[in-house]
């Protein structure tokens, strides 16, 4: 534990931390392309996923559907680990002490191996990619709850903020 | 009856004193509202693109309008269900904030511009019978102001969280 609280205490002295917490209406700015890329998240994969269990987009074959919208997912989780890092580096003694903050990246982690396994799918959706679409809904919910969360739970000895 | 008199009624109901006295249950509701509003907010940013010009353009706007509906209405319902829920754990503290209400003006402009592309600029975009790949400047700037509204509304509600 102290390795990462050293960590910690390095980043809050970091001059990242200090660009980042300098203006004050910073960090809420971050948060609002943090929400505006989820949403590009949540949009991406509702198609992908109701495509497959036949409830959107059953003009187009399913191929079609995930490898347009596996692009925006790409490049919006992209955009998430970015902004994400900056919320941590801004608050280093928060997120990284929280039980909750790990479960999402392990969420995270599942969620896109789902989403790749997606892109192997054929035109017409199987079981296994109902099955699929399901866990990726799950997935993607659960990503959302522990991130809300990390406001709300408690933090391992060594938190600081 | 004033804004101070709703507060005052709001904030004695049992739901109020419920989201007041758990630790735990605003937490949910604000996650159901984050899902709800990037469903709604996702939804409605990829049809703006696609009447802007910048995305699906190889659809037909309205195919695309008829595909998203129901997931914005869905996350629509779902994000005035917990937004109004979320008022009651602290209503003067809502009904005061300035972003909370630079937010509900917003939200009804989103929705009167909404009904101005329903009723004025798409009947008048199919009159023009142009192709239906181009936009006109009507549509176009449906797009753009529904985007810029939208991205206030959400602004402004993260701001409600520093200011409240």
């Amino acid at each position: 534990m102290t390795t990462l609280h050293d960590f910690a205490v390095w980043l809050a002295h970091s001059p990242l931390n200090a660009a980042v917490t300098g203006p004050s209406w910073l960090v809420p700015e971050i948060q609002v392309v943090h929400i505006v890329a989820i949403a590009a998240v949540v949009i991406a994969s509702t198609l992908i996923n109701l495509r497959a269990l036949g409830l959107a987009e059953t003009d187009l074959p399913q191929q079609t559907v995930v490898r347009t919208w596996a692009r925006v997912i790409v490049i919006a989780v992209a955009v998430l680990a970015a902004t994400g890092i900056l919320l941590v580096v801004s608050e280093p003694g928060r997120a990284l002490f929280r039980t909750v903050f790990w479960v999402k990246l392990g969420l995270i982690a599942t969620a896109l191996a789902v989403t790749a396994a997606q892109g192997r799918t054929g035109p017409v959706p199987t079981a296994a990619s109902r099955a699929l679409a399901i866990a990726s809904l799950l997935l993607w919910v659960g990503v959302i709850f522990a991130g809300r969360w990390i406001a709300y739970a408690e933090g391992w000895p060594g938190a600081f903020s | 009856m004033s804004l101070e008199d709703i507060a005052n009624s709001l904030a004695t109901t049992w739901l109020a004193e419920t989201l007041t006295d758990s630790t735990w249950l605003f937490g949910v509701v604000e996650a159901v509202h984050v899902m709800a509003l990037t469903l709604v907010f996702g939804s409605i940013a990829l049809v703006d693109l696609r009447l802007i010009g910048l995305a699906q353009r190889h659809r037909d706007a309205d195919t695309l309008v008829r595909q998203l509906l129901p997931l914005t209405w869905g996350g629509f319902a779902l994000a005035a269900i917990s937004g109004t829920t979320m008022i009651f754990a602290n209503p003067h503290g809502y009904f005061d904030n300035t972003f909370f209400r630079a937010k509900m003006v917003a939200l009804v402009l989103a929705g009167l511009n909404v009904l101005l592309f329903h009723y004025v600029v798409q009947p008048r975009a199919h009159a023009a019978d142009a192709p239906k790949s181009s936009n006109t400047l009507g549509q176009r700037l449906s797009g753009g102001i529904s985007l810029l509204l939208w991205l206030t509304i959400i602004t402004c509600g993260r701001w409600i969280g520093f200011t409240i």
